[in-house]
């Protein structure tokens, strides 16, 4: 079925931070050229250490271990710091949720940006410069000469968030990893910004592994989805599929929480999913969601099989 | 109607420092707002960041005051009322629940607080305090825990709590539920209406979640650089709404339906600068429909189909 590997092919990737506490357990993602696989769950569930341990931008002290990982078919699981820093910000950039606090408040736009280029370039900065400003040009800023020597606190959350685009594109990545690019602009500009990473990715062939807790999000840009709850991938499959016949019940519990404009039946309670988020310790055995889950049956407490219905979706669950 | 808060041309500037040499600029957060909310109703309040939501919970709260105008609470003015008789009228729920909440003392202690600056007595604190940790969902055991202790959810919910317990008429919430994941979220709203209805309580509710305004809401205030630019019963404005901008953000919320595609929401790329008030209608500059006129005359508020709405040209 596939003459050319994915882009990016992790394969039982695992995280531990503490000898008794493993915050991934066995977490498997592809990415596919020019596709956008969204990775959603709420906090804790582990779905930016996941983005975090594929860049190799762990804390120090993290154990990480997988069956493989994989970028353009190569090994990248036992890369040297030297060759993973060539690889960051060249071939895989990552963006994050503030772009204020992943700025460099002390230097201008323009000088954080050329020095990307020359770093991994080896040009000057004038090249570099010039590269930034045609960059803040295709993310949408008017004005770019003006941008480049300004310094981060003058801009707008938007524009900020545009410019943490605009350099992670300085390399002209193959993968752009992007941990809640939207989750702290208004929902005006949270469109804007999904609109020009879709555009970008049409025009560049870019491979988008987008983390995110807002299904509405998802619905809008993902092509294939992974559902994340207690380190664990529970669901995988394709956006349209995900949406019209959700399998795992917690998908199904996440998709009835959402109040959806123009469906909303005042005075009648939302959907919930009771109970919170339990702690994941060794030794811990069967389905991480069985304490709140409405089906669970005693079998939960022992394993879980790995449902997949031979198109592309998966999902861990004892129900079908 | 009985009317719980009236609002009546409320106005509140700030001033913001340029700097040693340059002269101070004058920010008008909130720019003559007028509404009023009905008792036992809540209203909602929607607009982007810097739009002056937050200032305006803060002025109805009383924890700033109005540079001009007048709010009524329960006929009263507010500006006459001290600091107790105005605790047990009106009480806030803010967003982030990690910061409201004083990481050194116990829940107990912290749900106790207002009953303590009453005067309430030691025996009567203690009882009201369970009492009201068992009305928002909490286990008993959780009142000798510090709030470190607790999952987001559990502490909005401790932020409730000391909210209703003296038995407030009026909540202001502001951005209750942002901070909180969705199926938390779904928890924590469905508590506020259900705590609304048993005490009959007013709200006031700030969000920029406009699905969650709609669910919660009677009554919906939008809000654009200071002023309210339209304000209709929720079925209406969702259903039809009136002012170009209100279109916009409703135009922009991403309802999770694959297929349907990131809406163009049509509103350019200029951001409102609240130091920096366009003339005319501000909001031309955005405005997708916007005329020439639009830059010069100042759109007063008039009535459309039951809108109440500050538009030139709708």
């Amino acid at each position: 079925m596939l003459d050319r590997p994915a882009l990016l092919d992790v394969e039982g990737l695992r995280v531990r931070f503490s000898p008794k506490v493993e915050a991934i357990r066995g977490v498997s993602l592809r990415v596919e050229r020019g596709q956008t696989h969204c990775v959603v769950g709420e906090s804790g569930c582990g779905k930016s250490v996941s983005a975090l341990a594929v860049m190799g931008l762990l804390a120090r002290g993290a154990k990480r271990s997988a069956g493989h990982m994989r970028f353009d078919g190569q090994d990248i699981l036992n890369l040297s710091e030297r060759e993973l820093q060539k690889l960051r910000g060249d071939r895989m950039a990552m963006i994050f949720q503030e772009p204020m606090t992943s700025l460099n408040p002390a230097y201008t736009v323009g000088s954080q940006m050329a020095e990307v280029l020359v770093r991994h370039r080896r040009v000057g900065k004038q090249q570099g410069l010039d590269r930034a400003a045609e960059l803040l040009a295709k993310v949408g800023i008017t004005a770019p000469g003006m941008r480049l020597a300004q310094y981060p606190h003058q801009l707008s959350g938007g524009l900020r968030q545009r410019v943490m685009i605009a350099m992670a594109l300085m390399c002209d990545p193959e993968l752009l990893i992007a941990d809640e690019p939207t989750t702290a602009l208004d929902v005006t500009v949270q469109a804007q910004i999904l609109r020009l990473l879709r555009d970008l990715q049409q025009e560049l062939g870019l491979a988008i592994l987008l983390i995110t807790h807002d299904l509405g999000v998802v619905a809008r840009i993902a092509h294939k989805v992974s559902v994340m709850y207690a380190g664990e991938v529970v669901e995988s499959a394709s956006a349209t599929d995900l949406f019209a016949s959700p399998r795992h019940p917690y998908t199904r519990g996440l998709l009835a929480c959402v109040p959806v404009p123009g469906t909303i039946k005042r005075g009648e309670p939302l959907g919930s999913i009771p109970g919170t988020v339990p702690r994941i310790a060794d030794g811990f055995v069967g389905c991480g969601f069985r304490d709140r889950c409405a089906y669970a049956m005693p079998a939960c407490a022992i394993g879980v099989p790995q449902r997949d219905d031979g198109a592309g979706h998966r999902h861990l669950c004892h129900l079908q | 109607m009985t009317v719980a808060i009236e609002v009546r041309g409320a106005t509140k500037t700030f001033r913001q420092s340029t700097g040693v040499f340059g002269t101070d600029r004058m920010i008008r957060a909130v720019d003559g707002v007028s509404f009023a909310v009905e008792a036992g109703s809540c209203l909602g309040i929607v607009g982007e960041s810097g739009c002056g939501k937050s200032t305006l919970a803060r002025l109805i709260l009383g924890l700033l005051p109005v540079s001009s105008g007048e709010i009524l609470v329960e006929g009263q003015s507010l500006a006459d009322m001290d600091r107790k008789s105005r605790a047990r009228l009106i009480q806030p729920v803010f967003q982030d629940p990690f910061s409201s909440l004083n990481p050194r003392r116990r829940i107990r202690d912290i749900v106790a607080m207002p009953l303590q600056a009453q005067g309430i007595a030691t025996r009567e604190r203690a009882s009201r305090v369970e009492e009201m940790l068992v009305r928002v969902g909490l286990p008993g055991a959780i009142a000798d825990r510090l709030p470190a202790q607790l999952s987001g959810g559990q502490r909005q919910r401790v932020a409730i709590a000391r909210a209703l317990v003296l038995r407030p008429r009026i909540v202001v919430c502001d951005e209750p539920t942002s901070a909180l994941d969705v199926s938390v979220q779904a928890q924590i709203l469905n508590l506020l209406d259900e705590l609304r209805r048993d005490l009959g309580l007013t709200y006031v509710f700030i969000s920029h979640n406009l699905a969650v305004v709609e669910h919660i809401s009677d009554r919906v205030a939008v809000m654009y650089l200071g002023r309210m630019v339209e304000q209709a019963g929720t079925d209406d404005l969702f259903a039809a709404p009136t002012h170009p901008y209100t279109k916009a953000l409703l135009a922009s919320v991403l309802t999770p339906e694959p297929g349907l595609g990131i809406p163009d929401v049509g509103l350019g790329d200029s951001y409102p600068d609240p130091a920096n008030v366009p003339p005319g209608c501000r909001f031309h500059p955005r405005c997708p429909i916007a005329e020439a006129r639009c830059a010069v005359e100042t759109p007063q508020p008039r009535d459309l189909n039951g809108h109440q709405i500050e538009c030139l040209l709708a």
